[in-house]
């Protein structure tokens, strides 16, 4: 009884229902008015992608080869276009805004598309749920992004819990199954042949309004996540880092940058101007995806970089993620997703390097 | 249809247009650009940079190098060394370009106050120092002495020549050159051979400016004479995209960003071996 008051206190409600209702959320979110993000099976990985209506979302799926990243930190984006008269001299293109004589013209007409769309992301895990809590650290803080914070607001977070990692997981380390408070607006379950769905949020109580259910009784369970492997941390300082040696699979490394490319809260970005030749007065200002793994990264104004080896750009993700994400964001930028070591053609793993093998 | 969907001021990705209005040849490599702001007043802190927009080329990161009393116009000291600092080399008067800022935390001048003030440069890391400089002699009763000491490989690195000499009038410049050609006259070697001659202890507070490779040398040769890592300020650089702490292309040991919690930093507050390469 205490448990049940406690429960309308929180200002949750569960349900159970079938797979097949189960399966209809995502097209309920798009009548909502959502842009439907969901996991689905294609070319033999599980990926993040746009739901079509003929698409069928995936829910028994362990990782996904992307994550919510790609659509809330594109990888390219235009920032803003605009105009320039450009000529073409002996040394290359030459662009530059009208000459002013008298008082400047207003020449930069930063022109954007407004994001009007919301998104839903239907069926991620908690280690996904938790890196869009990261990101939002690094977006929102003080002066926000405007681009990322026009796409997370009036976003919808419909979680799947996943209690059964693969080889690679280690989100039971660094305790990211926990769904972070306000980071799910439903959050569903497989219990039995159905699946337990719980609604956290006053979006999420309109969702499971308009379902056909069966309300259940109880609390939602808690995740108890199964490891393969299990690690406990060890070298999350900065000296820690340092002092160790390379893990021995590094020697395979070729600097591919997958980890980064696949990891959910690698943000890292270049921004530079593009315009096509055919009209190369029209400049777009473009934000695109940088990894660590690659010189230019750290590269200076005449060739001096600050991380040669790869050692060093290897270290330099591990501690972005740990000692460099504790100290400016108050927050573990690791998800235990384990991406970076699925995906890595080389076999690189990072958990060997930070953390001890426990049985 | 494309629609402004975040008014100018809000989006911090969005520069401002100013304009050109006279170029300076420092040396053979590095050129003063004056930049005049319209309808629009720069107020600014000495150590503060702005992200200049070369339309089309990019953007790039460059401290202030002007007094902070003229809000109208600011001074960009640029040595030609990459892709944009080529193409900055080719404006003329007249030409407009973009600038976001101010950016960045600047030196923390009430700290000066009332110490011996030294202010080190190497190569076109004086660019970095000289709204500092500037600061400094138009402030002077409130500093005690105030040292410029100034290093540069050839005669011909020399820039700022007509500051040097009227500045020369306020403060102690001390100018010493690593490869000077027989006619030179003043000191040789680098800056660090010369802090024997200079009166340094605990009322001193130092400005370090220069290459990554001779900054961390220079700071841990303060920390000998004995100024304490609380006193010594160094100017960082590093490849910055977005300036306000977004792309993570600035982040050094420690976990601190150049452009939102540098470019200055207290020597005590990084490790020594985040200012070199």
């Amino acid at each position: 009884m205490r448990k049940a008051l406690f429960c309308c206190l929180a200002g949750e409600t569960m349900i159970k229902i079938s797979k097949q209702e189960l399966l209809k959320l995502p097209s309920l979110l798009s009548a909502m008015g959502y842009r439907v993000i969901a996991p689905i099976r294609a070319g033999g990985v599980v990926k993040l992608a746009p739901l079509g209506p003929d698409d069928q979302p995936e829910v028994e799926y362990i990782r996904v080869i992307n994550s919510p990243k790609k659509f809330l930190l594109p990888d390219d984006e235009s920032l803003f276009r605009y105009r320039s008269t450009a000529t073409i001299t002996s040394y290359g293109l030459k662009i530059r805004f009208p000459t002013a004589e008298g008082p400047c013209p207003v020449t930069i007409l930063p022109e954007y598309l407004p994001i009007r769309e919301r998104l839903a992301f239907f069926g991620i895990h908690q280690c996904m749920v938790s890196s869009v809590r990261y990101l939002d650290r690094v977006m929102l803080s003080d002066p926000a992004d405007p681009y990322y914070k026009n796409r997370r607001e009036g976003m919808f977070i419909a979680e799947l819990d996943c209690d059964e990692g693969d080889e690679y997981c280690m989100c039971r380390t660094l305790g990211t199954y926990k769904i972070p408070a306000g980071y799910a607006d439903i959050q569903m379950r497989k219990s039995g042949s159905g699946y337990l769905v719980n609604a956290a949020s006053e979006a999420g109580k309109e969702l499971l309004s308009r379902l056909k259910k069966q309300d259940a009784q109880g609390e939602y369970p808690k995740p108890v996540p199964k490891m393969v492997n299990d690690f406990e941390l060890v070298a999350r300082d900065e000296q820690e880092i340092d002092a160790k040696g390379a893990p021995k699979s590094l020697e395979a490394c070729t600097l591919c940058a997958a980890c980064t490319v696949t990891c959910p809260t690698c943000y890292c970005m270049d921004i530079e101007d593009k315009f096509s030749l055919v009209d190369p007065s029209n400049v777009s200002r473009m934000r695109t995806r940088m990894s660590c793994q690659r010189k230019c990264y750290s590269a200076i104004a005449g060739g001096t970089a600050f991380l040669h080896a790869k050692e060093e750009r290897f270290k330099w993700r591990v501690k972005h993620k740990f000692p460099f994400s504790i100290n400016a964001f108050k927050l573990v930028g690791c998800t235990g997703c384990g991406n970076c070591v699925a995906y890595c053609p080389a076999g690189v793993d990072f958990r060997e390097f930070v953390g001890r093998r426990v049985a | 249809m494309m629609a402004k969907a975040v008014a100018g001021d809000a989006n911090p990705y969005i520069p401002k247009p100013v304009t050109i209005i006279a170029v300076k040849n420092e040396s053979l490599e590095t050129k003063t650009l004056r930049l005049k702001l319209y309808n629009w007043r720069l107020s600014f802190v000495p150590g503060q940079f702005v992200q200049l927009l070369l339309p089309g080329v990019g953007e790039a990161p460059f401290c202030i190098a002007s007094s902070q009393s003229d809000q109208k116009h600011i001074d960009l000291t640029i040595i030609r060394r990459g892709i944009l600092t080529t193409s900055v080399h080719y404006l003329r008067p007249g030409d407009a370009v973009g600038i976001r800022g101010p950016l960045g935390k600047p030196f923390p001048l009430d700290a000066f106050v009332g110490k011996d003030l030294l202010i080190v440069a190497t190569g076109i890391g004086i660019a970095a120092l000289k709204s500092l400089i500037i600061y400094a002699i138009e402030n002077r009763k409130k500093f005690n002495d105030v040292t410029l000491l100034y290093g540069a490989r050839f005669l011909e690195d020399i820039v700022y020549r007509d500051e040097l000499k009227e500045w020369e009038k306020s403060i102690n410049v001390v100018i010493t050159l690593s490869k000077a050609p027989p006619e030179w006259r003043g000191l040789r070697g680098r800056v660090t051979d010369h802090l024997d001659s200079l009166r340094l202890g605990k009322g001193t507070a130092a400005a370090v400016c220069g290459s990554p490779a001779v900054m961390s040398s220079i700071a841990d040769a303060l920390m000998k004479h004995g100024i304490s890592s609380n006193d010594i300020y160094v100017s960082l650089e590093r490849h910055m995209k977005c300036g306000i702490g977004k792309c993570a292309r600035c982040l050094i040991p420690g976990g601190k960003h150049v452009c939102i919690d540098g470019p200055v930093f207290r020597v005590a507050d990084i490790s020594i071996g985040a200012i070199g390469e």
